[in-house]
Parts: structure tokens; sequence; C-alpha cells
């Protein structure tokens, strides 16, 4: 039942979905790992997933971790290693909420 | 579909013919009486041929026909004269008719409604052999009601050169008329060339009649098709048939309101219609939306009391039916009695039952009705798989999910929205969250979902499990 609730919450708030596709200006550090001066958070996901696949970032031992090389870092608040479960929640923090 | 004559099969397996959206069969009074074609909603069987002519008679238009895609690229009409010459002088044999209609279809494709007018009078000037028949027309016509700025002027003025030229528009013009105006979204237009067309004593064909109404309960609201229904009994008094109720108590029934498709079936009695299979299927169909089993049950009664014998459709439905509204038990019994009255259950039929089963919580029983439908020999289709993981992800049986994961993803299948939500908060529950992230992938590159629909599962997903690891809950 979630997903057809969910959908309907993306239909019913398109707030919600503008803040993930819309195109933000981004932080200067985001712009240096992105390579863009406009993404969105959608987009600035898929970014990063795409560089730790294709950087074999994930830990060997553990797939759930992610081994932040120093470009990564600068991006995730400096963490030596995040989970894959918080990376959403960091990315989100480059993309504040627009004040009312 | 019904069986497509010899005849027009071969007209469609010209290339050129194939590459075109395929136009309305014209209809014709021989076919009004033609059976019903064995399908779950009223359709058109396959008209009587436009073209009487046997292939074996016709004479080889093949050294043409190829080149003819990329023949007339531009409106201009002088251009299309001198390709008209060329195609004439490179001909050997006699040229058929129907390679002028075809010549002529792929000119108006690109070009004005005069403009191809003024072609067809080339042709008829340039070669004396050829005299356009109601065929002829009918290219024009359809031409120039899929023009995306068709107005109804255009339309008249092709009937009124069929009219000048002596050939009479008939039921089969009328058809082509608006079914072209249909299906390139000008249903007011139709209605209104229809009004025109009875008032000059020819009504449309109860064809016609049915594809407008369906066509406006597809893309207007009911009381559009109710007023156009009222209006043609009122002024014409052409009633409405079996089909047309048949047409608007489905619609009735997808828009659940059960209450206005029970007066439709009591009209339906009222106007001497006798309910036939298509009726109780679709009924039957309108109880399964709202899971009401029993009513389902009470429907393939009736059915069986009236003499109607239940098709594929009605067994689908009703095992549909009962596996929603829980009882899956019957729905077994009924796949039993299905075996017997000499159907073969489909991949609809089991994948019905096994949703049923994981309603229940009974995956594994699912996952042993799969291998008992593979070895029956009927082949599961993505539907099936994705219902299976649905239910085995519910069941906790997340081993098994991977299992069946892994053998979706070998076969290219896509995951449904329900799926692959179900799969992925499972594994994330599990504490596997590379593998989530693995599923989220496959979703897009097999293009499944939206990359926002598949995100957005994901990221809700993980927020709620952090949220539940602060909580000390889960992994």
């Amino acid at each position: 039942m979630l997903p057809q609730r969910m959908k309907k919450a993306v239909a019913d708030n398109p707030k919600k979905l503008a803040n993930l596709i819309d195109l933000v200006n981004l932080p200067s550090t985001v712009r240096d790992f992105v390579g863009q001066s406009q993404t969105s958070r959608l987009g600035c996901f898929m970014r990063v997933w795409s560089y730790i696949k294709s950087n074999n970032l994930q830990d060997p031992s553990n797939k759930n971790l992610v081994n932040c090389d120093d470009k990564l870092k600068s991006i995730l608040l400096g963490k030596p290693q995040v989970e894959l479960a918080e990376l959403p929640a960091l990315i989100r923090l480059h993309f504040p909420k627009e004040p009312k | 579909m019904g069986k497509i004559p010899p005849s027009f099969r071969s007209a469609v397996s010209t290339p050129f013919a194939a590459r075109k959206p395929p136009r309305p069969p014209p209809s014709s009074l021989a076919a009004a009486d033609s059976p019903k074609p064995l399908l779950h909603f009223p359709r058109k069987p396959a008209r009587a041929p436009r073209k009487t002519r046997t292939p074996d008679s016709l004479p080889e238009p093949a050294p043409a026909l190829p080149q003819l895609r990329s023949l007339f690229q531009s409106p201009d009409l002088s251009e299309a004269k001198k390709v008209f010459s060329s195609v004439v002088a490179t001909s050997r044999s006699q040229l058929d008719p129907r390679l002028h209609n075809s010549l002529l279809q792929s000119y108006a494709a690109v070009a004005s409604v005069r403009d191809s007018i003024a072609l067809l009078n080339h042709m008829v000037k340039a070669s004396p052999t050829f005299s356009p028949e109601r065929s002829t027309y009918h290219v024009l016509l359809s031409q120039s009601c899929n023009a995306p700025d068709a107005s109804l002027a255009s339309v008249r003025q092709v009937l009124n050169l069929m009219v000048n030229r002596g050939v009479a528009p008939n039921q089969a013009t009328a058809d082509v008329a608006v079914r072209s105006l249909c299906s390139s979204g000008h249903e007011d237009e139709a209605v209104e060339l229809i009004r025109e067309l009875s008032s000059k004593q020819s009504p449309p064909d109860t064809y016609t009649y049915n594809f407008v109404v369906k066509h406006l309960c597809k893309t207007r609201d009911l009381s559009t098709a109710y007023n156009f229904i009222d209006e043609m009994r009122e002024s014409l008094g052409v009633k409405p048939d079996l089909v047309t109720y048949t047409i608007l108590i489905d619609n009735v029934c997808n828009t659940k309101n059960l209450r206005e498709a029970m007066r439709l079936v009591s009209v339906l009695s009222e106007e001497g219609f006798k309910p036939d299979c298509f009726v109780y299927n679709t009924i039957m169909k309108g109880y399964c939306m709202l899971s009401r089993g029993s009513e389902v049950v009470g429907v393939y009664k009736k059915m069986k009391e009236e003499g109607v014998e239940p098709d594929l459709v009605t067994y689908n439905t009703l095992i549909f039916g009962l596996s929603k509204s829980g009882r899956v038990k019957d729905a077994r019994k009924y796949l039993g009695i299905m075996v017997e009255a000499g159907h073969f259950p489909d991949a609809v039929t089991y994948t019905s039952l096994m949703n049923g089963m994981c309603r229940e919580g009974n995956a594994i029983g699912a996952l042993r009705l799969l291998e008992e439908m593979e070895s029956k020999g009927c082949s599961p289709n993505s539907c099936t798989y994705n219902t299976l993981l649905h239910g085995l992800c519910k069941s906790r049986l997340l081993e098994k999910g991977i299992e069946l994961y892994q053998m979706m993803k070998s076969g290219d299948m896509k995951l449904e929205t329900a799926a692959y939500a179900t799969f992925v908060r499972s594994l994330c529950r599990d504490g596997r969250v590379a593998e989530a992230y693995e599923v989220f992938d496959y979703a897009v590159e097999s293009k499944s979902l939206t990359d926002v629909a598949a995100y957005t599962t994901l990221e809700s997903t993980l927020k709620w499990l952090m949220k539940a690891r602060e909580q000390g809950l889960a992994v």
C-alpha cells in the first residue's frame, strides 16, 4: 500500500517533487565535485553514487560503508567513512529548504 | 482480432502500408451481421476488405513501392507532379489503382488537402486508365481529418468532391471520417459531422456509433456520452445496442460507480436485451474492483442460471475477484471447475491466485503454484514474478526473494512499483543497504520506474531506517 500512498503524496505535493528535481545553484564545494554550477538534488545524488561505484569506494568487507577519498570528503562533512544509508541525508544538507 | 481476409492481409504487408498508421477499415453493410469477435471488450471485427481484388490478379507493384517512403518529402505540388510522372514513366506494367492510392496517401501525409486534391486531379488527367474509386477519396478524407488543424471545412470539401464526381459517400465514408477525427482528438467535430450526415439521410451504422460512444466515454465525461446517445435516439431513432451498453457499463465500473452500472443493467433488461458473456464479465470486473467476492460469485451463478456459457475471461475475473477479497480456497476451487470446463488457465489466472495466496501470507504456497504452473506448460510473465517478489518480501522470506530477483534480472524483467518498494524496504530492514542500492540501480537502468520514483522510495526507506536505528529498533 505504501508505494501507492507515496505516489499520491508526490502527486499531491508538487513542492516535494520540485525540491527533488529543480535545478539549484550549488555552493562552491559541491560545484567543484559535480563540475556544474547547477544541478538538482536527484542529479547530485546520482553523481555521487556513480562516483562511489566507479572509484570502488565501498568498503570491501562491508559494502554498506563508503571510504571517502579526499574529493568525496569535501562534500560529505569531511567524514572519513560514511554509511550508504545516510548518503541521501548528507546530500540533502547541501540543498537547504527554501524559506517560505 | 477476427480473421483478416487474405486479400486485405496482402495490402497490410506491403512495406509502404506497414509504415503508415493503420487506417480504420471502412465499414460495409455486409459486415453488420458478422459474428462478434471473441474479445473481452467488444471490438469491430475485421471488415470486408476495401480492395476486392485477389492478390493473384494484381500486377506487380513491387518495383515502385520501396521507393515510396522517400518520394514525397516536400508539400510542394509541382515537385509531387514530377515525382508522379517519373513513377508512371519508370513502371513497365500498367499501374494498379492501389498504387495511385498509396502515392496519394503518402503525398497527403505531408501536404494540405487542397494540394492533395490537385494531385488527384493531375493523376486522373495524366493516366487515363485510372479512375478514382471510393477508397481513393477515403484516403483523402482520412488525411484531411488527421491534420492537426482539422476542421469540418476540409472534410466537407472532400465530401463535396466525392458527390460531384458521382461517388456518393456511404456509411464507410462516415466511419472513416469519424474515426480519423476522433483519433486526432476532434470529438466535437466528429459529432457535428454525424449530425450533418444524418440530416442528409445517411445516419451512422452501429459500429461508428459505438466507436463514438466509447471514445466519448474515454476522453470526456459520462454526461457527454449520455447526451450523445439521447440526441441520437431522439433525432435519428438510433438506439443503443448491447455493445453500447457494455461500453457504458465498463466505463462506469472503471470509475467505481456501481450504482450507475446497476441502473444500466436494469435499463438493459427493460429495453429487452439479454445480457451476454461480455456484459456479465464487465459487471463482474466492476465488483472485483470493490473486492466484493460474494457478488462476484453471484454474477457467475446468474450467468449459469441464464444459460450463458462463461469463457476464459469470466473465470479469470472470478478467480481474481475471489483472491482479491481473500477467498483463496474458493478461487482454487474455481480453478478446478475452469479446467473441467475445458479452459486452459493462463498466466493471468495463476498470477491472480498467487496474489491471493500472498495476501494470506502463504508465499510458500504461491511459490509452489509457480512450479505447478510451469509444469503445466504455462510460462509466467513479469507480473507473476513481481507478485511473488512482493509476497515473499512481505512474508519475510528475503532469501527466496533475492533468488527470485536474480531470476528476474537475468530475464530482463521490469520491476513494478510495489514490488520494488517492498523489496528495497526488506533489504534495508535486513541491513543490506548496498544491495538495496544495487536494486535501485537495476530499477533505473531497466527503466522499470522513473528516476524520481525509484529515488523517492529509496530515500524515504533510508530515512525510516536511520530513524529506527536512532531509537535502537532495527539493525
